[in-house]
């Protein structure tokens, strides 16, 4: 009975610490990538022209910089997410590093995960960059931030479901078809809704449990959309943004599930 | 060498040829863009589906688009579409947008001498945006500028009546009801402000002053009323303000605010309030 737990003990650092490691070599990676740079510079000045923008404009020059600033956050984190993740697992077997990875005492899902950690670190960093940038601009006119933090705070879920499903494809097939496949999941995410829609168009039977089925299976990524109503200042409930992080957080665990069985099943011969 | 002299003059005939050539294309799509512009705006609804959950940005857009095209005062058909621009497409992805509502609103007023259509729009944005009491409250201002106060009150009711409205709201509500002729109701919106423990000290001081004055505004009205009444049936203007009350034509004789008189002049029939006094018709 007692050696149960003594096992448990001696186990559990040793599989965080090898996510962990994994996680950090992953996040220096990611960091040294031009690619990251490229986004994230991009991004920050797309943030600084929302202010010539916003010159343009008569009245709603805050509105504008908030809603380009979000955009951007939002675009470039999927963009990162996207072109970084699908190399990350590829890269590896590329280079053949994931042999020397793993003929340590290292599991594939641990190597997964760790990947998965480290980006996710990554665009956290990109985030909270990209998020300053917002803020100082809006600061020299005066204006809060705090407000939008219920939208960044979402935009960084959406980005740990586009991660995961990064990972996931670029497990079972190369870095161009991965990336094409998360794209078109990131398009359908947005557009889950109108599954409901077709299922009223289309003839009883095979077609609408197709609807259906589909509509439970991809990930509701409009959920994660509070841009619009902490951009007009609208109330958000605590609780509903807490029900849409548990609802991204619980739909990005189980793609990672499901990419770490890929990674399992993967055969590098 | 030659290879480079032949290279460079290449070069230099494919960028004077993209130059020649860009330049045509560029007269005939502006031309072209010109009359044809608008057509190729998409409706709100699909562009909101294909923004994938960036729709708000692309409202942005096309509003900074529709400020530069409704700034060129030389186009023909410039009203035309103001209300699919501002109304359906800007509106249709956001429809938070105030501003939107407001400019789209201000050009149809304003620029094209279109009432009916400007208030429509922002009805629009009110029914879409029920807490934003800017909305009617420009609107009320439209119809007073328009010479229309009692439908004016009627938005500025609507505004007032919102919350997080200022003092001002109720105040030109209480203002256009009085410039639309019913004075009883003026005066009890503006007692009402003056009664109400939360109005500014602002609100409460002009208040004041519209009770006071409105008061001599309505014993004014009454009283030439009587005298027309009496003139009509007696074929003379009474001999005095008392002898109004002694036959019936009015309850009793009204004081001014200051506790004066009304001046009355039998010969002519004319009332009005006292000389000097800043309140009623003297002022």
């Amino acid at each position: 009975m007692s050696a149960r737990p003594d096992r448990v003990r001696r186990r559990a650092p040793g599989i965080a610490s090898a996510v962990l490691a994994i996680a950090l070599n992953t996040f220096r990676e990611a960091v040294r990538d031009r690619v990251l740079y490229l986004l994230l510079a991009f991004a920050l000045i797309l943030i600084g022209v929302s202010r010539l923008l916003s010159l343009l404009t008569v009245g709603s020059e805050e509105k504008i910089i908030k809603d380009v600033g979000l955009a951007a956050i939002s675009i470039f984190g999927v963009l990162t997410a996207v072109f970084v993740g699908v190399s990350l697992v590829f890269k590896e077997i590329e280079r053949r590093t994931v042999y020397t990875l793993l003929a340590n005492p290292v599991r594939r899902w641990q190597f997964v995960s760790g990947k998965f950690a480290g980006l996710l670190a990554v665009l956290s960093l990109n985030v909270v960059l990209m998020f300053l940038g917002l803020a100082i601009i809006l600061a020299i006119r005066g204006e809060s931030t705090w407000a939008l933090l219920p939208a960044v705070l979402l935009i960084l879920v959406e980005l740990g479901i586009i991660t995961a499903f990064a990972l996931l494809f670029s497990s079972l097939t190369n870095p161009i078809l991965a990336a094409v496949w998360t794209f078109a999941v990131y398009v359908a995410g947005h557009l889950s809704w109108s599954l409901k829609l077709l299922k009223g168009k289309v003839p009883e039977g095979l077609s609408q449990w197709l609807c259906d089925l589909l509509y439970w299976l991809l990930p509701h990524l409009e959920h994660l959309n509070v841009k619009a109503e902490v951009v007009h200042g609208q109330p958000i409930s605590l609780g509903s943004v807490g029900l849409a992080v548990l609802y991204g957080t619980s739909y990005a665990l189980a793609v990672l599930v499901l990419a770490c069985v890929a990674f399992e099943r993967k055969d590098f011969n | 060498m030659a290879r480079r002299w032949l290279a460079g003059l290449l070069v230099l005939m494919a960028a004077g040829s993209v130059y020649v050539s860009g330049t045509v294309l560029e007269r005939r799509a502006a031309a072209r863009e010109r009359s044809n512009q608008l057509l190729y705006l998409p409706n709100g609804r699909h562009l909101k589906v294909a923004s994938l959950g960036q729709a708000t940005v692309l409202a942005d857009m096309i509003y900074i688009w529709a400020i530069q095209y409704y700034s060129e005062y030389e186009r023909a058909d410039r009203f035309r579409y103001v209300e699919h621009v501002f109304g359906e497409v800007i509106t249709e992805l956001d429809p938070h947008y105030v501003d939107a509502y407001w400019l789209g609103a201000l050009i149809l007023i304003v620029e094209a001498g279109e009432l009916e259509r400007g208030l429509a729009l922002l009805d629009q944005g009110f029914a879409a945006n029920p807490d934003k009491w800017i909305l009617p409250y420009l609107a009320g201002w439209e119809c007073w500028l328009a010479g229309q106060p009692g439908r004016a009150a009627d938005y500025f009711d609507a505004a007032a009546a919102t919350p997080g409205a200022p003092p001002t709201v109720r105040r030109m509500r209480a203002g256009m009801v009085s410039r639309a002729g019913d004075l009883e109701t003026a005066l009890a919106l503006w007692n009402e402000i003056l009664e109400d423990p939360g109005s500014d000290p602002t609100s409460r001081a002009i208040a004041e002053r519209k009770v006071l004055d409105l008061r001599v505004q309505t014993d004014l009205r009454e009283l030439r009323a009587a005298i027309e009444r009496f003139r009509f049936e007696n074929s003379r203007f009474p001999g005095s303000l008392e002898e109004l009350q002694k036959r019936g034509y009015i309850r009793g004789v009204p004081r001014h605010p200051d506790d004066r008189d009304y001046d009355y002049d039998p010969r002519s029939g004319k009332v009005s309030a006292p000389e000097g006094r800043v309140l009623g018709e003297s002022a």
